[in-house]
């Protein structure tokens, strides 16, 4: 038998039908795959956003591995890359087809380079606005972003210093009178009134976007002072910063607030250390959680006469197509997919934050201060965040030190005005190229 | 068996695929540095605006405080220097468990950067251990704003580079002492020389040569080598203010920060130019400790 076999069934000839069965059976289970990869483009995404809403890279996976439109490569980037990263992909012709944006000039700079589609006409014009990409996000009539997730800028104070201190604490001081007069009575008590972290300068950026705020009109005149067509020296436009040297020269601030960072220094007042200071939203539900309820938010106390002075500020973090990607129709139907009401109540589960959709039933939302905070910032009126008109120069070597040096004592607010003013004349002789389309952005703004 | 005969070219031949690497790896990579620092670069090409870069950046006052600031730094070296000098002597002098105290006054030198930076921003903060430990011994006018001041943060930062770097001052020096011919010191000590007389008129001319040698390296640290001390305890902006911005953050700033290569590549040919000046001092002092070690 054996014999048999071996006679009619030879060692080249096994050899050649098992190869023959084995590459059948290799094809066979490469078929329905390739057929699946034909049927699905291949899409890449870069994102950022982890380090400052854990649990988002969770709800990124799941997202993508329920999407059943593309396969979905994503890369979660490192923070000083987000921009320079992209920029120079998109240079080299390699860009992803999906790309996380900051709001205002942190993507506008890549759209004005055409680096990145308008979103309108791509995606729902439903899901562009109900995803609040705010006005920061347009240019030319073109809407660039799909908002993800939203970032209130409020401030915090600590309910239990201020009873402490004899203050209200359902009623935080609302001009810079009663900011003053809270400050002294909590000071009076051993407690220190106001601040947190500046030693890695962020705390300076909330405070130049909050106090800008309320010494223009609109969006478009912080635009006019980075272009020159408004002067910094103005007394008017620096006006923040001398209420800051203010704070300072009264000894109002925490004494280590220039060696704080800023995240520790907001860790101060959950602690019960520090009376009021800046902070965002997104932290809210975990800080009041922590604290038992004794967390309040509030908007920045009125100094300023313009017109946005004491409204709240929404910012809001986005998502973008880039003009390179293959498959923008694929792209943008992932960022519809991300707003569908399914993933809507993902995000808040797997992050514990509130997406950024008008559509997202807030009555999940059961912390009475967060939702507060919502209503106030999210759902009321609002303005996008200033600091986000600022070009990376002026924010780097105008903001950040004029902030440290004021907190220091070693810089008055008139030369912060002045700092200012020349900072803005290096960043337009360092960006020529960039100063017609900011003030074709300016007029949209104003 | 008699050799076959070569050309010249032959062995130059055996080295070609090496020095193309090199050139591949540092040379091209040169080149585009310096074509980039005549270009505005928006991406990964721009236009030719000739010297208009270096213009701008030698107008900007935030450069020349990072120029201060890299030329303050050098005040380390004696420091580092004489630190260096002293503990390897002593160590020289076999004092009991001599060899654990040099695998200890090493180790700074083997941490990563970052991660000592860290460390030590941590004990320097203003509520920190550095100054609870300074109040409990009444040395309060020592408690200063370590890392939040802007007339103290630069020094804090050279206080680190001391501590690291003269680790590897330390070993150099070391080993140089552990050379040297000992009759020498053996002689001067029947002479009557004092501890100091031996130091100054035996050890310290033999050890000329490796003292030069850590000093141009040491230079040469100062001006390139500076980023992970001063970007982690700077906040990663050479805050406060912009008392500990130097050469390199300007560099990494202009280039991720600002998205202007063509200003980061001058920023960088500039860098570069200062640090080839020091080269040559280097390998004239490499030379001499290889020409003392022989004798």
């Amino acid at each position: 038998m054996k014999k048999g076999i071996k006679s009619k069934f030879s060692r080249r000839e096994f050899l050649k039908s098992s190869a023959g069965l084995g590459a059948g059976a290799a094809l066979g289970g490469l078929l329905p795959s390739m057929y699946s990869h034909a049927a699905k483009p291949d899409l890449t995404m870069w994102w950022w956003g982890e380090q400052e809403l854990p649990g988002l890279q969770k709800f990124v996976n799941d997202s993508i591995a329920n999407f059943s439109g593309a396969n979905i490569n994503a890369t979660l980037q490192d923070t000083a890359v987000v921009i320079s990263q992209f920029q120079t992909a998109s240079a080299a012709g390699g860009a992803p087809d999906l790309q996380y944006f900051w709001n205002g000039i942190y993507h506008m700079e890549s759209v004005w380079m055409g680096y990145a589609r308008p979103v309108n006409g791509l995606v729902s014009d439903e899901v562009v606005s109900s995803s609040t990409p705010t006005v920061l996000s347009q240019f030319g009539g073109n809407t660039y972003r799909v908002g993800w997730y939203p970032i209130p800028m409020c401030w915090y104070y600590n309910k239990d210093l201020f009873d402490q201190a004899g203050l209200d604490a359902d009623n935080p001081p609302l001009t810079w009178d009663e900011l003053l007069n809270a400050c002294d009575k909590l000071r009076s008590k051993g407690i220190e009134p106001i601040g947190g972290g500046i030693q890695d300068g962020y705390w300076g950026e909330w405070y130049f976007a909050h106090g800008l705020a309320q010494c223009i009109d609109t969006t478009g005149e912080a635009v006019e002072l980075m272009i020159g067509e408004r002067d910094w020296r103005d007394p008017k436009y620096h006006e923040f910063w001398v209420r800051l040297e203010e704070l300072k020269a009264l000894g109002f601030l925490n004494k280590d607030m220039s060696s704080l960072e800023l995240y520790p220094g907001i860790d101060l007042i959950i602690d019960g250390k520090l009376a009021m200071g800046e902070s965002i939203g997104t932290r809210l539900p975990a800080d009041s959680k922590a604290t038992g309820g004794q967390i309040g938010h509030m908007v920045m106390p009125v100094f300023g006469s313009g017109k946005m002075a004491g409204v709240p500020i929404l910012d809001t973090q986005g998502l973008g197509i880039s003009t390179d990607s293959k498959h923008p129709e694929a792209a943008a139907a992932f960022l519809e997919y991300l707003h569908t009401p399914e993933r809507l109540q993902a995000f808040w589960d797997m992050t514990g934050w509130i997406p950024s959709s008008t559509n997202f039933d807030t009555s999940v939302v059961e912390d009475p201060v967060v939702r507060s905070l919502w209503e106030k910032f999210g759902q009321g009126e609002n303005i996008p965040y200033v600091g986000n008109l600022a070009p990376g120069l002026f924010y780097e070597q105008a903001i950040f030190p004029t902030g440290q040096e004021i907190v220091q004592g070693t810089l008055t607010g008139e030369e912060a005005g002045d700092r200012s003013a020349r900072v803005a004349q290096e960043w337009r002789d360092f960006n020529p190229d960039m100063l017609e389309k900011y003030q074709q952005w300016g007029a949209d703004l104003s | 068996m008699a050799m076959r005969k070569y050309s010249k070219i032959t062995p130059l031949l055996f080295v070609v695929p090496l020095i193309a690497l090199l050139v591949f790896v540092f040379g091209y990579p040169l080149v585009r540095i310096f074509e980039f620092s005549f270009k505005m670069v928006r991406g990964i090409d721009g236009p030719w605006i000739g010297f208009r870069n270096y213009e701008l950046i030698l107008k900007q006052g935030i450069f020349w405080d990072s120029v201060l600031h890299n030329l303050q730094l050098l005040l380390a070296i004696p420091i580092m220097v004489a630190l260096a000098l002293l503990i390897s002597i002593v160590l020289y002098e076999r004092v009991k468990g001599w060899k654990l105290y040099r695998v200890i006054l090493f180790l700074p030198f083997v941490l990563a950067v970052p991660i000592i930076s860290v460390v030590v921003k941590k004990m320097f903060l203003f509520s920190g251990p550095v100054n609870q430990i300074l109040h409990w011994l009444s040395l309060d006018f020592l408690a200063l704003d370590w890392i939040g001041s802007s007339n103290v943060a630069l020094w804090t930062v050279i206080m680190l580079i001391i501590w690291r770097e003269s680790a590897l001052g330390i070993i150099l020096f070391l080993a140089r002492l552990l050379s040297l011919d000992e009759s020498l010191l053996e002689a001067a000590t029947l002479e009557g020389a004092t501890w100091w007389q031996k130091v100054r008129f035996v050890m310290l001319p033999q050890m000329k040569g490796v003292i030069e040698f850590f000093t141009v390296i040491s230079v040469i640290t100062m001006f390139a080598a500076v980023f992970a001390y001063v970007f982690i305890i700077g906040g990663g902006r050479g805050g406060p203010g912009t008392s500990t911005w130097v050469v390199e953050l300007y560099i990494f700033s202009a280039l991720i920060r600002l998205s202007l290569p063509g200003i980061a590549s001058a920023a960088a040919v500039l860098l570069f130019l200062a640090s080839l000046c020091l080269i040559f001092p280097l390998f004239a002092a490499r030379r001499r400790v290889k020409e003392e070690e022989l004798y």
